[in-house]
């Protein structure tokens, strides 16, 4: 499929590319002030999980997705973008051993159409492949094109992962529970489910200011901080969230070993949310090395980041020798 | 039997930059809880190529294995687990790990051009698979099989019957058999037991008649090849997927030298049920003057010596022979030989002549006289001073049968002797193809001693090579048995086309000869249980694990529990008991009339005359000869042994 579509577009004209850009950032949370509303303390407190009694559901569902891309050509000087986006959970039985249950994967053209010579984009209207356009302001500039491919193949994951999401909720045990590494309140489904939990990393958004800012993000390592409810902005659904730190920040980084975790809004979660913390403090062993993110990043969610890059196509992968200009013919 | 069941992979070809897939390696990786493991036959099936039919099929033998998780360094677990390895336990996910094993080519099909493994699917070995990956399809069907099974391959809960190629076992293509392994275990013995039985069974009929001498060098080990032991079920079924009866062997002569006494039996098979089948084992001057050289230690091998013997055997033995002193002698035995010697000393003393008689100087004379009266005496009971011999069948050796000498307590110079002498004779009659069968199997157990790698140049060691490089044009198939490979000469080892290896001591493993092995190997070489083996054979590219079942004959040790040794008898009872086993209708008291009052060797001569002419009356036979002086048994002419070529580090 993606040899065929690539070659189509090679074959009307494209100027064959192979550019693998930096690898995505990841999933980003807002990068601005947004606010929140306590709700387990009057203000912000920081809580030890050393007494709490971990949570031990049955089983549990990791899910998270990837994305690999590579620009393949360029008509004119619009980038054509090969993309692949898929996502994926495993289960953990009582075996303590994780298996695949269920995944999706999509591979999908990113370009503008309308910036492309008529056979190219006739080609790759005609070829089969999901073609997704970013915006006409951003088709310019190929740095500023190439960006604007990236936020929609993030776009294209994220859809992919919350498909899966409320996919798998609705074939959830009564003990089983779904951890997802990123926000719940992108998703109806996930933000109301009971036994659905996000683990979110990255902490661009802000919700606190002046000392509740710095208790936050000084928190020792083995507590919580207060439960707290983020403001609504756009889409996103109401949601309850508490910082949790799992190894000691000092000598490293504010960030390191701090993650924020997204539960229902609802007065169970307010009083599991020690016993979710000690739960997911559990889960830091297995370290998750040589991960660069171990320190915040789940052992069994890194798992399927290692399944969903085992199984993507190895072409779009950065090749491993220089991008000298290649000698002879 | 293995059932037919769909093909189900159990594993995948890896192959990386550094561990690539080579035309005689490859890698794979099984589920954790993989059924396979070192030793086990897989068969790797490559893609189809277009429409050319079915891809590349590959079998191989599994010879390293390797597991390893996802753990980037050990601190990372120690900083997990927060120093606590009880933590380490308690982690919720179980990390990724990996079974990747190594294996090694046995067959490629198509086998030319000769490829790298590809990247496929691996399965675990049929029948059919084990088969063609050993290539025994090549000799186990056809018009004129040739297969001799040697065991049960077993792996992943399958079993596969393992045959060797008898023209490759027992020659011309190639023959001999050597087995390792450490003491104690009885598997080296109870593999040549249960192997024997199976070229017993399983001989082809094209090939002719064999037969099998054995030694038994120690303990009651051979002393009870005819009787039935123990099988559990396991070894029935083992037997029965092999094809073979279990039972004892149906034709087994015993043969052992006497005690000192010269009428009580040298050997552990004394029980009364049992000792009648023993046949003493009795040989005289002309017997060991023909190897005398055996007799000889490295500072005796001298021109002179050789040229004395030589001349006894040639001018003096059995023939009317004057001392140049006015003496007549007729010399047949040790007694006579001695005569001689005394005649020789005293003439030389009375005539003051001078130190030389007839050439040869008295020094050596004497020389050559303490060596056999040296035998005479330390072997007194196989080597008789006087009267008859009783030998093996020469000429009379019968299809199927194992004939045991049992020189378990005989002195060693005298173990020598009866190898030198029998192996010499069997080389002698094959040439000649009139043994009686047109292959033999020698057992020898204890290579480090009497082949060792280094030490002084014997004549066993000789033979034993001269049988290991010539044997197997005559049918002479030397089967031969140690502790120590790495101490046996080279040439003797490595002229055997098959080789097993039982459990194997550490310190064995890390000479240079086991380097070709893995690490994973050498383990389960070092820790192999009774009744599992490691094979070479010529067809088979790479060592195969096999397992045998018990040998459906009375191990030694239980032999001698259940037919417990009798006490030496007294004089009178040992002839009685002799005389009886010859004629059931004597009554011991009509023996122990005859013999009272008469000399000891007087009995003995006559007891061995009744032995060897065996007359349908033996007291009155016994009688006759109590009366007389039994000579011994006129030495048939025969042709000489050829001589033995020297050691040296030239095989051809």
């Amino acid at each position: 499929m993606a040899g065929s579509w690539v070659d189509a577009i090679l074959a009307a004209g494209a100027v064959p590319a192979s550019y693998v850009p930096d690898a995505s950032a990841g999933r980003t949370d807002l990068e601005e002030f947004t606010g929140a509303d306590l709700v387990e303390d009057a203000e912000l407190r920081t809580r030890s999980v050393a007494d709490a009694r971990p949570l031990s559901p049955g089983a549990v569902g990791f899910l998270d997705g990837i994305e690999q891309w590579r620009v393949v050509g360029y008509g004119g000087v619009t980038p054509i973008v090969r993309g692949y986006v898929a996502a994926a959970v495993r289960r953990r039985g009582p075996d303590r051993r994780l298996r695949t249950g269920s995944e999706l994967s999509r591979e999908l053209a990113v370009t503008r159409l309308a910036s492309l010579a008529a056979p190219v984009r006739r080609a790759l209207e005609t070829c089969g492949v999901d073609v997704v356009e970013f915006a006409a302001e951003d088709a310019g500039q190929p740095a500023r094109a190439i960006q604007a491919a990236r936020r929609e193949l993030e776009r294209a994951r994220l859809a992919l992962e919350r498909a899966l999401a409320e996919r798998c909720l609705a074939g959830l045990g009564p003990d089983e529970w779904l951890v997802v590494d990123g926000v719940l309140s992108d998703s109806v489904a996930l933000s109301a489910h009971p036994r659905a939990v996000g683990v979110i990393k990255s902490h661009g958004a802000q919700y606190f200011e002046g000392a509740e800012l710095e208790r936050a993000l000084t928190l020792p390592a083995g507590h919580r901080t207060s439960v707290f409810e983020p403001r609504s902005r756009g889409a996103r659904r109401a949601i309850y969230s508490w910082y949790l730190r799992f190894w000691p920040w000092e000598g490293n980084d504010l960030l390191y070993g701090l993650v924020r975790v997204e539960a229902r809004a609802h007065p169970d979660t307010l009083a599991r949310a020690s016993a979710l913390s000690a739960w997911l403090e559990r889960e830091r062993s297995p370290l998750s090395t040589p991960d660069a993110r171990w320190d915040r990043l789940l052992y069994p969610i890194h798992d399927v980041e290692t399944y969903l890059r085992s199984r993507a196509p190895r072409d779009l992968l950065s090749p491993p020798g220089s991008r000298l200009p290649r000698t002879g013919s | 039997m293995i059932q037919h069941r769909e093909p189900t992979p159990i594993g995948r070809v890896v192959a990386t930059e550094l561990k690539p897939a080579t035309p005689h390696q490859f890698h794979f990786w099984t589920a954790n809880e993989t059924t396979i493991g070192i030793g086990a036959i897989v068969k790797v099936e490559g893609p189809r190529v277009g429409d050319q039919g079915p891809g590349r099929i590959v079998f191989g033998v599994v010879t390293d294995g390797f597991a390893y998780s996802d753990l980037a360094t050990p601190l990372h677990d120690v900083v997990g687990a927060e120093g606590d390895p009880a933590k380490a336990a308690e982690s919720p996910t179980v990390r990724q790990e990996i079974r990747l094993w190594t294996a090694a080519v046995l067959r490629q099909h198509p086998e030319e051009p000769l490829q790298p493994v590809p990247l496929g699917a691996v399965y675990v070995a049929s029948d059919a698979d084990v088969a063609q990956a050993l290539r025994m399809d090549a000799y186990v069907a056809g018009a004129q099989p040739t297969g001799i099974p040697v065991g049960l391959y077993t792996a992943a809960g399958l079993e596969a019957p393992v045959y060797l190629d008898a023209d490759f076992l027992l020659g011309p293509e190639a023959a001999h058999l050597n087995i390792s392994g450490v003491s104690g275990l009885a598997t080296k013995t109870s593999a040549v037991e249960f192997l024997l039985a199976s070229i017993f069974q399983h001989f082809p009929a094209h090939k002719g008649r064999i037969a099998a001498l054995c030694f038994n060098v120690k303990g009651p080990d051979l002393c009870f090849l005819d009787r039935p032991g123990p099988l559990d079920d396991a070894d029935r079924r083992r037997y029965e997927r092999l094809g073979l009866t279990p039972q004892p062997f149906a034709r087994v002569r015993y043969y052992a030298p006497c005690k000192a006494d010269g009428v009580n039996l040298n050997t552990l098979r004394t029980h009364p049920d049992l000792v009648g089948d023993v046949e003493p084992l009795v040989w005289g001057l002309a017997e060991v003057l023909d190897f005398a050289e055996v007799l000889l230690n490295r500072d005796d091998i001298d021109a002179k010596a050789d040229a004395f013997i030589d001349f006894l055997s040639d001018r003096v033995l059995n023939k009317e022979f004057d001392d140049g002193f006015g003496g007549s002698h007729r010399v047949q035995s040790f007694a006579d030989l001695d005569g001689l010697f005394r005649a020789i000393f005293d003439g030389l003393e009375l005539s003051g002549r001078s130190d030389m008689w007839r050439t040869h100087h008295i020094a050596t004379i004497r020389k050559v006289r303490n060596r056999l009266s040296n035998i005479s005496t330390r072997c007194k009971g196989l080597v008789t001073d006087d009267g008859p011999s009783n030998d093996l069948p020469w000429g009379r050796f019968e299809d199927r049968t194992v004939y045991v000498v049992d020189v378990a307590n005989v002195d060693p110079l005298g173990q020598d002797l009866v190898f030198a002498r029998a192996v010499s004779k069997l080389r002698e009659h094959l040439e000649r193809r009139d043994l009686g069968v047109e292959a033999v199997v020698v057992f020898v157990d204890e290579l480090n001693k009497y082949a060792p790698g280094d030490g002084p140049e014997t004549y066993v060691r000789k033979m034993l090579l001269d049988i290991s490089e010539r044997g197997r044009y005559l049918g002479l198939v030397l089967f031969g048995a140690e502790q120590f490979r790495s101490q046996v000469h080279r040439r003797v080892v490595g002229n055997a086309g098959t080789t097993l290896f039982g459990r194997m001591d550490a310190d064995e493993l890390a000479t240079p000869g086991y380097h070709v092995l893995s690490p994973a190997i050498k383990i389960k070489l070092a820790t192999l249980p009774i009744g599992e083996l490691m094979l070479r054979h010529p067809h088979f590219t790479q060592p195969i694990f096999v397992r045998f079942p018990r040998p459906a004959v009375l191990r030694g040790r239980d032999g001698v529990e259940r037919f417990p040794p009798s006490a030496d008898l007294p004089f009178e009872e040992a002839v009685v008991r002799q005389l009886v086993r010859l004629d059931r209708r004597i009554r011991p008291n009509q023996v122990k009339d005859l013999i009272a009052e008469r000399r000891p060797d007087d009995v003995r001569r006559a007891l061995a005359a009744v032995r060897r002419t065996r007359p349908d009356d033996a007291l009155a036979c016994f009688r006759r000869m109590l009366g007389v002086r039994v000579a011994p048994a006129a030495a048939p002419a025969r042709e000489a042994v050829p001589p033995l070529n020297p050691i040296s580090e030239e095989p051809y």
